[in-house]
């Protein structure tokens, strides 16, 4: 283990070295977004990792899934969200093999905000979770970084989010067709790259509906106006 | 975030000029921001004054940090001359350490050089330029040059003068000296080959009583050759020194250039 | 005794809020890379080690081996990446033992992410792991803090900008064996050169299903320049203040001796 040179000795003894804590953390400077619309969710994100001013992962994928219909978005730590990713995902296999039924987005996202509640000082997660399920359709959930849970009609997240509340208050609606719903997170998503420096490459987008998921990809070469693979 | 993995060559060693490092014993949190002027550009230099020449050599990589800015960098510079050339300077200057204070530093020299030459009409000698090389270095005292400085030329008996200076203007006429990133590593191989230190004659006593070997001068091809084995040496083994050795020699002639290629990783 | 001994960690901390400079572990500030081709994969490494600005080793070894079907390439802190490597090599093996079947990747790739991600960075590893298994050839970079990518070209180390530049200008999507391989160690070279981190040789090692050819030292285009005279001293240059007599027969009684058969590969440099 190397030492930095930072830090100091407290009072009670404990050596305390804010610098060294998460240095050089691969980071999902991020813009993500999950929107219900009215046959489900449709989940979006932008494809960049950074590690610092360094690109680390151009084409990365911060849609995972957690169970057939049930998939989140990652932002914050790319080691601490893959990691409770891990687990809930892990954890919903096991409670569709116990329960003899897949789980409800609600299960999933009450697993999520366990883990992130219990080990709020040790993680840096925001993450969105959207699913489609039998019972309540497309449905979206969010925790940010404290821990909370909170069910949205629509969520964007990630730091590239702060240049699109204005677009998304103004532009989202109850119940948009598939088609609509998909243009709205694409353009709502160009926007936050376009503005955001910590956010870049391609969009990625997931469909939940009673069909299953659907994976759409969106290249910058031809302005994202394209659906590939 | 300023983090970057820890191999980031941003983040190990010299860093920007613009330090955000935080505080030792900062509330948390907190951090100074403030203004570092000085860099550490590497590079190595050394200097060995023979009967009748003086040799300067300086590696000419400058590097901050894990990065390599130019492989062409002089650090060896001629003194006092008349001309843009600086064909008829009789005096060498090697500096190491931040490279723009080098830089300012020969500037100064060799305007006040050609200040004297001006008005006396005769070039400084090599001891009246050290003196006042010592007086600018001090000048900065509370915010020095930081460069390690040697300077080398023929002294009034036409004997080889080096002298090697502390970034404050301590100075000191030497017969040899390394300066720079490698000193470490060549200082002690001169020591050794210049100086004969550690060397005894075999079979000339027992124990303490070995006699040492005698110091005799060297010849300019014997200094040369050691001059390139130091760096090549150095280059092995220091990561900022390399790409190019840049010597001048100066004898009762003029100054002689040699550009050598060093190894480039 | 499992895991690590913490029991000087009070003791070093005290010393160091008292300025005491703690030890500086050897860094392989490095450059390594790995491209997947049609067939199989390949990793790239340079072969220096420092210690701060000092070369520790000229010529070390950072292909690391998991199994004989997959590789490991570390960049970060040397003892990390050796002792990581080692660790996740032995369970693997032991796992594909108990399971009856040839280790995957993904298996390897997991493990390793999970170990690091306990110990929060502190085990300062950073890999390429690069592999064929039943299911396929895959490629992916893990980082210290746990975070993992899989991507069709990675790189790295303190050279991995060097060597992402010579990707992102030469890669294409379609390579044969021989092009991955003159791609990956032109990479390395980029690294070695620009990178002060980076230097000496260049190691590859392929991987197909059926092998893995590891070509230590495929390029070396740092030799050592001749010296130019000799450095060797005359016998006595050195003061012998006492000396004591240790026969060759009773050097037994105060070290083991091993007697070498082979010619040893890596002299060392020696005037003669």
């Amino acid at each position: 283990m190397e030492f930095g040179n930072s830090g100091s000795l407290r009072e009670d003894g404990i050596h305390l070295d804010m610098d060294r804590l998460k240095k050089g953390e691969v980071n999902l400077g991020t813009s993500i977004m999950a929107v219900t619309f009215k046959d489900g969710v449709i989940l979006g994100a932008d494809s960049r990792t950074t590690t610092g001013a360094y690109i680390a992962n151009r084409v990365t994928d911060k849609l995972t899934q957690v169970h057939d219909t049930i998939w989140c978005c990652r932002s914050g730590s790319a080691a601490d969200t893959q990691a409770v990713a891990d687990i809930v995902k892990y954890q919903l296999e096991l409670f569709a093999m116990t329960n003899g039924k897949p789980p409800t987005t609600q299960t999933a996202g009450a697993i999520f905000q366990e883990l992130c509640y219990a080990n709020k000082d040790r993680l840096t997660a925001g993450l969105i979770i959207a699913g489609w399920d039998e019972r309540h359709g497309g449905q979206v959930y969010s925790i940010p970084l404290g821990g909370s849970l909170h069910k949205q009609p629509y969520s964007i997240g990630g730091s590239g989010s702060t240049y699109i509340y204005g677009f998304c208050d103004a532009n989202w609606r109850e119940g948009m067709e598939e088609a609509d719903a998909v243009g709205f997170v694409k353009d709502a998503l160009k926007e936050a790259i376009k503005w955001d420096g910590s956010s870049g490459g391609v969009i990625r987008m997931v469909v939940l509906t009673a069909k299953g998921a659907d994976r759409h990809l969106y290249l910058p070469d031809t302005d994202y106006r394209v659906r590939h693979e | 975030m300023a983090a970057m993995f820890s191999q980031n060559p941003l983040m190990n060693g010299p860093n920007y000029s613009i330090n955000d490092a935080p505080r030792v014993n900062a509330p948390e949190g907190a951090r100074e921001h403030r203004f570092d002027p000085y860099t550490d550009n590497g590079g190595s230099t050394l200097a060995i004054a023979g009967a009748k020449f003086a040799i300067l050599a300086g590696d000419t990589r400058l590097t901050s940090g894990y990065s390599i800015n130019s492989r062409h960098h002089p650090k060896l510079f001629k003194i006092g001359g008349t001309t843009a050339d600086q064909k008829d300077a009789t005096i060498v200057l090697s500096v190491v350490g931040f490279a723009a204070d080098g830089e300012a530093l020969k500037e100064r020299l060799d305007t006040i050089c050609k200040m004297y030459r001006y008005r006396h009409g005769k070039p400084m000698s090599v001891k009246a330029c050290a003196q006042r090389l010592s007086t600018i270095l001090y000048q900065k005292r509370f915010f020095p040059y930081y460069a390690h400085a040697i300077l080398g030329g023929l002294d009034e008996e036409g004997q080889g003068a080096v002298y090697s200076y502390d970034p404050v203007g301590s100075y000191e006429r030497e017969q040899c000296r390394a300066g720079g990133a490698a000193a470490s590593l060549i200082m002690p191989f001169l020591d050794n080959q210049v100086n004969f230190k550690n060397q005894y004659i075999p079979n000339s006593g027992e124990g303490h009583a070995l006699q040492e070997r005698e110091r005799r001068p060297l010849a300019r091809d014997e200094v040369e050759v050691l001059v390139k084995d130091a760096f090549d040496g150095a280059v092995e083994r220091h990561i900022e020194v390399g790409d190019g050795l840049q010597m001048m020699i100066i004898t009762q002639d003029g100054i002689e250039e040699i550009l050598l290629p060093l190894k480039k990783d | 005794m499992p895991g690590f001994d913490f029991s000087n960690y009070n003791r070093n901390a005290a010393l160091h809020a008292r300025g005491v400079p703690l030890p500086k572990a050897t860094s392989t500030g490095t450059t390594i890379v790995g491209c997947i081709y049609e067939g199989g994969v390949v990793i790239a490494a340079d072969t220096r080690a420092t210690s701060g600005p000092i070369v520790a080793d000229k010529n070390c070894e950072k292909l690391h081996y998991i199994a004989s079907n997959i590789w490991c390439a570390g960049a970060g802190t040397a003892a990390d990446t050796e002792f990581t490597t080692a660790l996740i090599s032995s369970q693997l093996e032991l796992h594909a033992l108990s399971t009856g079947r040839k280790a995957r990747v993904v298996t390897c790739m997991t493990m390793l992410k999970q170990h690091l991600f306990r110990y929060q960075g502190h085990i300062g590893a950073y890999l390429v792991v690069a592999g064929v298994d039943p299911t396929g050839t895959h490629l992916f970079t893990v980082h210290a803090h746990g975070s993992t990518d899989k991507l069709p070209y990675v790189t790295m180390g303190s050279g991995s900008l060097a060597a992402m530049s010579v990707f992102e200008t030469q890669w294409k999507a379609s390579l044969t064996r021989d092009e991955a391989v003159k791609l990956c160690a032109d990479a390395i070279e980029a690294g070695i050169w620009n990178d002060l981190g980076s230097g000496s040789n260049v190691d590859v090692a392929v991987i197909t299903a059926d092998k893995t050819t590891l070509m230590r030292n495929y390029i070396k285009p740092n030799e050592r320049t001749q010296k130019l005279r000799s450095y060797a001293f005359p016998k006595g240059t050195t003061a012998v203040l006492n000396e004591k007599i240790i026969r060759k027969a009773d050097l037994g009684n105060f070290v083991s001796v091993h007697e070498l058969t082979e010619e040893n590969d890596d002299k060392m440099e020696v005037d003669t």
